[in-house]
């Protein structure tokens, strides 16, 4: 019994004879219905362009201004950053810290990490770090909150246009592609495929050397 | 016949990173093919989770009576506690806002800290229940969890913008522990195994 034959499901340990979905088909558990695969077209290939396209848009999205607001002829416009130095400044550094983390460094190392990993794929170059960069980006999945950072902006829109006139900027705009480039990303990626390219590529270069 | 199904029971352990399948005689404690440790279940899933969960608990509160953000109008301060914030918005008529709002801030995290609790109870008594519909439930809590942190962004942006003169506003001590409270239930939805609710099933 090869362990390479089976698979287990991840929620409830569910023995499996692993399936082999054609594309467009979706495989679940047929003990708690979860997920287990979904394959995608071209994955590496959709996730490579997107990666670029995100790390490009991730400038914009955080340099231009998001949201100007005029009171009495002043007016102040706010970008991501701005936000973390305006709480931090408050003497709230624990919170400040908390949406760096999650609306500017770790969606910025998690796209880092996605194009790192399908790069290295698209080109099929080995590379001893594969493993670790895709178990990293694995753990950050669930904190990369860019998607609850729009919903926060629209409340807050919501409660300024009852003060004041509100100028929505291009880094708004920015923003929101960036936002759709990232969940059209985490879609594209088969876990399950990379995991075996990158078990692939590991074997090919130690026969290799 | 159903029990062989488990693949523990079988002598396979999943790897949490990967999802390698390794066998348990060989005894491995990392995985062949992305070398993280394995274990068959997260390890003191249940006393990890109860932790963080009664921690959160604790911050809760102070997350609720507080005001979570100050708005000073001409010298004149204005304390909103999470509560008053939705009240305020239902008020001047933008209700499908506040109804975000109130399901993101409030039913989101009360209803997670009495799930994980109640998924707690259940896997330490080896309750017999639906196993199938728990383990949905628990899905839906970790997916749902990160939705909270709507309103500490929401802070972060009207703490930013409105700073004039004579208006501002300032984020106040609630913010903090809400904040604790929503990446703390995190942690504990993550550190609690699902397996474990269905290896105290007997009738599988």
């Amino acid at each position: 019994m090869n362990s390479t034959n089976y698979d287990a499901c991840p929620e409830c340990d569910l023995l499996l004879k692993p399936a082999q979905p054609k594309l467009g088909e979706k495989v679940h558990c047929p003990r708690c219905g979860l997920l287990l695969s979904r394959p995608r077209k071209q994955s590496i290939e959709r996730t490579f362009a997107l990666s670029i396209a995100g790390f490009i848009l991730f400038f914009p999205a955080n340099l231009l201004p998001m949201v100007g607001l005029t009171v009495l002829g002043n007016a102040n416009t706010g970008i991501l950053i701005s936000g973390v130095i305006a709480l931090y400044n408050d003497g709230m550094e624990a919170v400040a810290i908390v949406v760096f983390l999650a609306s500017i460094l770790f969606p910025l190392v998690h796209l880092c990490l996605s194009l790192l990993i399908s790069g290295h794929l698209y080109f099929n170059c080995p590379n001893r770090y594969l493993v670790a960069w895709m178990r990293w980006m694995h753990h950050l999945d669930e904190w990369v909150m860019l998607e609850v950072y729009m919903l926060g902006i629209i409340v807050a829109c919501v409660k300024l246009m009852a003060i004041a006139p509100l100028k929505l900027g291009w880094g708004l705009y920015a923003f929101i592609a960036l936002i759709i480039i990232t969940t059209m990303l985490t879609s594209s990626l088969d876990n399950r495929l990379f995991w075996l390219r990158i078990e692939q590529l590991g074997k090919e270069s130690k026969n290799a050397s | 016949m159903q029990a062989k199904a488990n693949a523990l029971r079988q002598g396979f352990i999943r790897c949490h990173d990967c999802g390698y399948l390794v066998k348990t005689v060989d005894q491995p404690s990392t995985c062949p093919r992305c070398d993280s440790h394995l274990h068959a279940r997260h390890p003191h899933s249940l006393q990890r989770t109860t932790a963080f969960l009664f921690s959160s608990f604790l911050l809760y509160i102070p997350a609720n009576v507080f005001p979570i953000m100050t708005v000073n109008q001409f010298g004149a301060g204005d304390a909103h506690t999470i509560a008053g914030g939705i009240v305020e918005l239902i008020d001047s008529g933008m209700i499908p806002i506040g109804m975000l709002v109130l399901v993101a801030s409030i039913l989101v995290p009360s209803s997670k800290l009495i799930g994980i609790g109640l998924l707690l109870l259940c896997a330490h008594f080896r309750w017999q229940i639906n196993a199938r519909r728990w383990t949905v439930m628990y899905r839906i809590i970790a997916f749902v969890g990160r939705w909270s942190m709507l309103d500490i962004f929401m802070i972060s942006i009207l703490v930013d913008l409105v700073d004039f003169g004579g208006i501002q506003i300032i984020a106040g001590p609630a913010a903090t522990a809400f904040a604790a409270v929503v990446i703390l239930t995190m942690f504990a939805a993550e550190n609690f195994d699902p397996r474990l609710l269905w290896d105290n099933q007997k009738n599988l």
